[in-house]
């Protein structure tokens, strides 16, 4: 699923964002990066993306290598992945189900049933009754939540959340936790970033990856 | 493809959004293609008129020759031969002095009276020589050859100045149709930057996702298309309008001139102009979606 081989990533002014990262993530597996900001979080995330390429090593997600001249197949691998945003990057002057909708069109979905899974995606988030409403009149929570039924509705292989409990209570960033763990399964993986180590205490069966100054460490929880 | 047709409604409802985010700018890109379009329209039909009426000429070009009194009918008639044997002359007939005289009544109309106050006919016979326009000069020199001629009356000038004029014309029509060209496509790809660079967030949400450049610009040149067309569309009715307007003028005091018939230019024009504004309107969305490839 996930295989990083050596890899490190240094920006062009000269930041070293990750330093000789090897790990392998299986099929299926919850994964929680957790650590302070600058890290390297989001720059793992966004090698997993195809947004940056390794500077050194190699990186395969789900079979696909991620480097440089590897346009075509980085394009097929984003539609295999459910990026939830930081920012959300939902579509304004579009509704909630125009949003979840949107995400779909360009995959292999039958046209017929885009609409069918937007809704269905929208009802396991609990949104809907505001599959109709514009996103720029939901709430902050409400907004996360379209943009997590946008990313799971494409019935990916990875789903990958950046920082989604950032600004939500104790409370609140469970229940997200626990919104997302829903779309686990034996095939999608679930890639969670978060600054809240407390969040996952207890946490079993899961993979816990610390991440200090670029460097990796990785834990099979439970 | 198939996802392309499958989402045209979709387009279609981004196409309104894009036009929605930007309203005014649409709305300018619209009217200047309309008034671009609609000079290229005047002038191809000026074009067109005037080559229709160079060619109506000179399929009509003939001249008249003169020749010497009293000659005799038997050497008229071999005269007449021998200038139908030269090549370019389409025809050459005898006009007697009596059916000058009626030619002469027809013109003057009302005002044929005139010619009773004569008392002999006036007017001499001739042979009158139909000619293809382009052998004039051949024409004219074998004439030279020929015995018992007197004069010869050609319309040369006029039909050289038709001619240059509607040469004019042509290179002004090559020269509008280029200033046309590039100018649509400067506007169009102008606004199709624009809508992208409005949309750049949404554009870059879905190239995270994984859309196809295709399915992201795909609005974008529908976008295009539709204000080219829209333009078009305003021209050709304006044109219309105009061109019937014109020719309703010219009907009653130039019936002379042999006008090309209104609704077959009407009918070309039109045709010319939705072709050529959905041609600029795509070529100029793909110039302005490649120019604005990495917002």
């Amino acid at each position: 699923m996930i295989e990083a081989v050596g890899v490190s990533l240094v920006y062009p002014e000269g930041t070293a964002a990750l330093q000789n990262i090897n790990l392998t993530i299986k099929p299926g597996e919850l994964v929680y990066i957790t650590g302070p900001s600058g890290s390297g979080k989001t720059s793992f995330l966004k090698l997993l993306m195809g947004i940056e390429y390794p500077t050194d090593g190699i990186l395969k997600v789900l079979g696909q290598p991620v480097a440089k001249g590897q346009a075509s197949g980085i394009r097929k691998l984003r539609r295999s992945i459910g990026p939830v945003f930081q920012e959300f990057r939902l579509i304004k002057g579009r509704t909630a189900i125009e949003n979840v909708m949107l995400g779909m069109r360009f995959l292999d979905v039958p046209f017929r049933s885009i609409k069918e899974e937007a809704a269905n995606a929208l009802e396991k988030v609990g949104l809907s009754q505001k599959s109709r409403s514009m996103v720029e009149h939901l709430s902050w929570g409400e907004c996360q939540r379209v943009a997590i039924a946008r990313a799971v509705a494409r019935k990916p292989a990875l789903i990958i959340a950046d920082e989604p409990t950032g600004n939500l209570d104790k409370d609140n960033a469970m229940k997200m936790l626990e919104l997302l763990n829903l779309f686990r399964d034996g095939k999608t993986t679930v890639i969670i970033t978060t600054h809240a180590t407390h969040l996952i205490e207890g946490e079993k069966n899961a993979v816990h990856i610390r991440m200090e100054k670029g460097n990796m460490s990785l834990e099979r929880l439970g | 493809m198939k996802n392309i047709i499958c989402n045209l409604g979709y387009f279609l409802r981004e196409v309104i959004t894009i036009i929605r985010i930007n309203p005014m700018s649409n709305v300018f890109s619209l009217l200047s293609t309309a008034l671009i379009f609609f000079i290229l329209a005047a002038v191809i039909s000026g074009w067109w008129i005037s080559s229709g009426v160079v060619e109506a000429v000179k399929s009509e070009a003939e001249v008249s020759v003169y020749f010497s009194e009293g000659l005799e009918a038997a050497d008229t008639k071999r005269l007449t031969d021998l200038i139908r044997d030269i090549e370019g002359v389409r025809e050459a007939r005898l006009v007697s002095e009596e059916e000058a005289y009626l030619r002469m009544e027809q013109i003057l109309g009302k005002e044929a009276k005139v010619l009773e106050y004569l008392a002999v006919n006036p007017f001499s016979p001739f042979i009158e020589v139909k000619i293809q326009i382009e052998d004039i000069s051949s024409i004219l020199g074998e004439f030279e050859l020929l015995p018992n001629i007197e004069h010869i009356r050609d319309n040369r000038e006029i039909l050289d100045r038709i001619s240059s004029i509607a040469g004019v014309l042509r290179v002004m029509g090559l020269l509008v149709v280029t200033a046309v060209g590039i100018s649509t496509m400067v506007i169009i790809s102008h606004i199709i930057r624009m809508g992208i660079y409005d949309n750049r967030e949404q554009i870059n949400t879905l190239r995270l996702m994984g859309a196809s450049e295709a399915f992201i610009g795909f609005p974008f040149i529908l976008e295009g298309l539709l204000l080219t067309l829209g333009g078009g569309i305003i021209a050709s009715l304006l044109s219309v309008y105009t061109l019937r307007f014109v020719y309703a003028q010219m009907a009653g005091p130039l019936t002379f001139i042999p006008l090309p018939s209104g609704e077959l230019l009407i009918s070309q024009l039109v045709m010319l102009i939705m072709i050529l504004s959905a041609a600029l309107g795509i070529s100029g969305s793909i110039f302005g979606l490649s120019s604005a490839k990495n917002v």
